[in-house]
């Protein structure tokens, strides 16, 4: 090891816990990196072969009915590789021990051999296959997990208004159902949705569907235009009630995955580079200091005749060193985090295995790209250092020059104590490190904001749609359209105090050539259930003419209240008409249309229908009414409002958890590396002046408060200034998030703020603390006596 | 402590210090160091005491025992009749703050703090002090009081730091070669100032060098070598600053 070399490693051991600083903020910045690129490279990879090897399909559709001999039209389409139709059925079940009934999505399997399309992945049990119609049940592991069933369980489900009773075969997983939801909801709630898969003949005997399908998935062959594809499909389905095709990018599950992902490239991105950079000023701070201390070192090393290029590489090797170190704890974080976050992310997508994949591409970049943050971070220092003559820097340095402060210019100087006069005039003299400081802690306090602005919104959303909008306590959809007086069935069930009519008719809104295939809602005009609001929070009341369409989706249409929609019905008559759009309401999942009830089916045509009900019921009679309404031969789902309202918080805390507990981490950590690492430079540079005012009878006390007194301005300054960059943050990855399906509103409540100031204080205080400590140790006589 | 800092003329009769067998050693076993090996001292209010030494003879250990930046291994160290060798830290820091003005070789200005300034920082703190502006014109700096020290010449920035020393009256000033970094011209002014200091206010002084002309400015001369003290002398008159050549 040469002479140098030894220098370097003692040097670092006097300078191991700021070094130790700087490595763990970096590794904060490249532990992101590579954790979220991993995450992507792991979604990504694993989705695609499943996908393939699962062959999950590129177009899906819906109908009312078709004969299955439409299966071979829809195989003729040029472009299309394979067809598969089957039977998809909503369902209400009823699970032994659990009193509220849970919906969920059943879907046939071929008479004949396996699934061609969206195979199923096995867990735990056995496949059915063929005819055989057992009363077996296949269920999606998701839910089977949430409500703890194993194959040979019973469950009892209404399929089509009949109670029936299944034995569970086996425990699955699609690649239709990632992401195991009902359509249009960004959480999942494993709980009380599920998703099932049984023989054809029962299914469709069940559903008077026999010999005839209502789903299709499609695969085409490569270079077929989808575009196209679609079209004919629609044209061929037409007939039979087709609810208009769609491709993969409007897939629940495919969509819901693929914003995911865009998420997570947001965040591999700008958080990393912040990080890189604050860890690149630390660097130069810790570096120039190192510098200036070793001066005459650096004089005498060139006085034996060590060359520039010798001296220059000594103290790059120095950061390089702490770039190797904060690399290898930034591998090692990101591996770590990215472990526990693909456990979480099982929780919302269900893969056959879903391993965590290190990118090793991005552990070369992120290295690659903090060795040119720090090579940047202190290249400046050694240049000036090797370009000293050695006589001259064997010289001290000529004592700083200082000039009254800016507010001392202003006049405002007679406010002020001596003390705080040197910490304004000691910020002053350095700008730049200031506001870097400044900058670092202010990013700190900021990213904090976000996962809590994450759970707000939800938590906004979740209160605004259940407290405000939904006020029911259950939703029942019938299995098909009755006539107006069905819902005095529902009236006369024990417990309900209150039930108003849904009426929910699929069409076409087009105008000019924007259009959307979504769902009518009807609903009293002064519903008590189900109050359409507007964006001041006020109950819009449907008119007797018109409809109200979500702010979104008049966006989406390029429409303003007063101009006129064509209206197209998808089903029964297909009837079409034109309405004036009302008033626009406010609400944040999904795109949703209004009409009076009676207004929508007067242009329908069909007489006064009901498809639904909200219900309102006492909470006395709770257990008799879930009996009645499980036994109730028109209910096709019943849905509990506040299950599914518990269940979302729940898997809400669940990833805010982990994620808030991360950010935490990171946020900690940069406050508390910047704060310590500026205060052990502050005491390195200003040993002299601190040791001086102790022999002139300055306290520790005093002195520490000399000491920290500027780091508690720029701290003063950052929080507020990193709670608009945390807000900034916040506002920028929600609109990553929002989509016209979801959209969460940003909130911010002063405990995010709160807790943020409160986080970043007390990292402050503690590393302030620490740092502070060295004070004891500062060597009063031999500083003062010694030259500077 | 707070009886320690009366300068009541009753007090006068007390020797502002007085050390018995005073012992300093530094560092254990074979390594250690003798620095001040029993000496027996006694200074009186307003003496002007230069102390001559060479290095290592024991003379900045003395400074730092007296100035209240060390305490001694053994022996008895009473300022004014408190025992100021066994004073703990806190003790220590509030006879610095109230009873000692310090002058060092290098000034030790805040580079961030004008001249004024650099002498608030002790009026803020200090029981009964003067005002910034009145110290630094026994100094003879009033003309420059809003300058910073890096605009300061060597023999300002020390009459400066003089200025910050006495602003708080101080029962004791101690000077460790104070120009020690200037040139002849501009020393003989920041001794002057000393002496002004000196005879104005009372002040007992204690000026550190290895200058031997300093001797003749003194009322006592106190020679050290090896940790003990090894000749004293007393000048019946004392030379004035400005008539001293080195």
């Amino acid at each position: 090891m040469s002479l140098l070399d030894l220098k370097l490693l003692r040097d670092l051991r006097a300078l191991k816990s700021q070094a130790a600083a700087v490595a763990i903020v970096m590794a904060c910045g490249l532990a992101m990196m590579i954790m979220t690129r991993s995450l992507i490279v792991s979604l990504e990879t694993t989705r695609d072969a499943y996908y393939r090897d699962n062959h999950f399909a590129q177009i899906f559709s819906r109908l009312k009915r078709a004969p299955n001999s439409v299966a071979s039209q829809l195989a003729a389409i040029p472009g299309v590789a394979t067809v598969q139709t089957g039977i998809a059925l909503s369902v209400t079940l009823d699970l032994p021990g659990v009193i509220e009934p849970a919906t969920g999505l059943i879907q046939s399997l071929p008479e004949q051999g396996e699934l061609t399309l969206n195979r199923l992945h096995l867990r735990a049990g056995r496949i059915l296959v063929g005819r055989e119609s057992t009363g077996e049940i296949l269920v999606g592991e998701a839910f089977a997990q949430a409500n703890q069933l194993q194959p040979g369980d019973e469950m009892a489900a209404v399929l089509y208004g009949r109670r029936q009773h299944f034995r569970i075969a086996g425990i699955v997983l699609s690649p239709e159902f990632i992401f195991e939801a009902p359509p249009g909801s960004a959480l999942p709630n494993n709980k009380t949705y599920g998703v099932f898969w049984m023989p054809y003949k029962e299914l469709a005997r069940a559903s008077n569907l026999d010999g005839a399908f209502n789903q299709l998935s499609l695969r085409l062959v490569p270079g077929a235009s989808e575009p196209a594809v679609i079209a004919a499909v629609d044209h061929i389905l037409r007939p039979y009630g087709g609810r208009g095709a769609y491709g993969r990018a409007s897939h629940p599950s495919h969509t819901r995955l693929r914003d995911e992902i865009n998420i997570l490239n947001g965040l591999s991105i700008g958080f990393p580079l912040v990080f890189l950079s604050v860890a690149a000023f630390m660097t130069n701070a810790v570096m120039s200091r190192q510098i200036t201390l070793q001066r005459e070192q650096i004089a005498i090393l060139k006085a034996f005749g060590f060359s520039n290029g010798e001296i220059g590489r000594h103290y790059l090797k120095f950061s390089i060193i702490i770039v190797a170190g904060g690399t290898a704890l930034g591998v090692l974080g990101g591996v770590f985090l990215g472990e526990r976050l693909v456990d979480l992310y099982h929780v919302f997508f269900r893969f056959p295995a879903l391993n965590f994949q290190l990118a090793s591409a991005v552990v070369v970049l992120a290295v690659l790209v903090s060795s040119i943050a720090a090579i940047i971070g202190v290249a400046g220092s050694v240049r000036a250092a090797v370009r000293l003559a050695p006589a001259e820097a064997m010289r001290p340095e000529p004592p700083s020059s200082y000039r009254p402060a800016l507010m001392e210019r202003l006049g405002f100087g007679r406010l002020f104590t001596v003390t705080f006069r040197m910490a304004l005039r000691n910020i002053e003299r350095r700008p730049v490190r200031a506001s870097l400081t400044v900058g670092a802690l202010a990013l700190a306090t900021g990213i904090l904001i976000v996962p809590n602005a994450f759970r707000d919104g939800i938590g906004h959303v979740l209160d605004y749609q259940w407290d405000l909008i939904q006020r029911q306590t259950v939703m029942v959809s019938l299995i098909e359209p009755s006539p107006a007086r069905t819902l005095a069935d529902f009236k006369a069930l024990p417990g309900v105090i209150l039930a108003e009519p849904v009426f929910g008719a699929a069409v076409e809104l087009r105008a000019g050539n924007q259009f959307r295939r979504l769902s009518i809602t009807g609903l009293p005009g002064q519903a008590e259930l189900y109050r359409v609001m507007d964006s001041s929070g006020r109950q819009i009341t449907l008119p007797p003419e018109g409809i109200v369409l979500s702010r979104k989706l008049a966006e989406v249409l390029d429409v303003k209240i007063g101009e006129m929609l064509f209206v197209r019905g998808l089903e029964g008559k297909r009837v079409e008409f034109s309405v004036p759009v009302s008033g626009l309401s406010e609400d944040f999942a999904g795109t949703a249309a209004y009409m009076e009830i009676s207004a929508l089916n007067r242009h329908l045509g069909e007489g006064d229908r009901i498809n639904a009900a909200y219900l309102t019921v006492g909470a006395a009679q709770w257990n008799e009414f879930l009996r009645a309404m499980k036994a109730s031969p028109r209910a096709g789902s019943v849905v509990v409002k506040n299950k599914i309202r518990q269940g979302f918080r729940e898997t809400t805390a669940q990833s805010i958890g982990l994620l808030q507990q991360i950010y935490l981490t990171f946020a900690a950590v940069v406050a508390f590396g910047i704060v310590y690492n500026s205060a052990r430079i502050s005491l390195s540079e200003r040993q002299r002046e601190l040791a001086t005012l102790r022999v002139i009878g300055f306290t520790r006390r005093e002195v520490a408060t000399v000491l920290v007194g500027e780091l508690v301005m720029l701290t003063l300054i950052a929080l507020p200034c990193g709670l608009l960059i945390g807000s900034g943050f916040a506002r920028v990855i929600l609109m990553t998030v929002n989509t016209e399906f979801v959209r969460l509103p940003l909130i911010l409540t002063a405990q995010n703020y709160a807790f943020a100031v409160l986080v970043v204080t007390v990292a402050s205080v503690v590393s302030a603390l620490l740092a502070c400590r060295r004070l004891d140790q500062l060597d009063l006589v031999g500083v003062l006596k010694a030259r500077d | 402590m707070a009886h320690a800092v009366s300068t009541s003329a009753d007090l006068d009769s007390v020797p502002v210090f007085q050390a018995r067998a005073l012992v300093k050693t530094y560092g254990e076993g074979e390594a250690m160091v003798r620095a001040l090996a029993g000496l027996d001292l006694e200074c009186r209010s307003g003496e002007l005491v230069v102390v001559l030494g060479a290095s290592g003879s024991g003379k900045s250990t003395l400074l730092n025992l007296l100035g209240g930046l060390d305490t001694p291994t053994s022996g008895s160290l009473f300022y004014r009749g408190w025992d100021l060798g066994g004073a703990d830290e806190a003790g220590l820091t509030r006879y610095r703050r109230e009873a000692v003005g310090f002058v060092f070789q290098f000034y030790n200005l805040i580079p961030s703090l004008t001249a004024r300034e650099n002498v608030a920082l002790i009026t803020e703190i200090a029981a009964d002090p003067m005002s910034p502006e009145e110290a630094l014109h026994m100094v003879g700096l009033g003309a420059r009081m809003d300058h910073f020290p890096a605009q300061l010449s060597g023999g300002e920035q020390q009459r400066v730091a003089i200025a910050r020393a006495i602003a708080k009256r101080p029962a004791v000033l101690m000077c460790d070669e104070p120009t020690g970094a200037l040139d002849v011209s501009t020393g003989k002014v920041v001794l002057e100032a000393i002496e002004r200091i000196n005879r104005e206010l009372g002040t007992l002084t204690l000026i550190i060098t290895h200058n031997s002309v300093m001797a003749e400015m003194a009322d006592r001369v106190l020679t050290l070598s090896d940790g003990h003290i090894t000749g004293v002398k007393h000048n019946h008159t004392r030379a004035a600053a400005s008539t001293l050549a080195w």
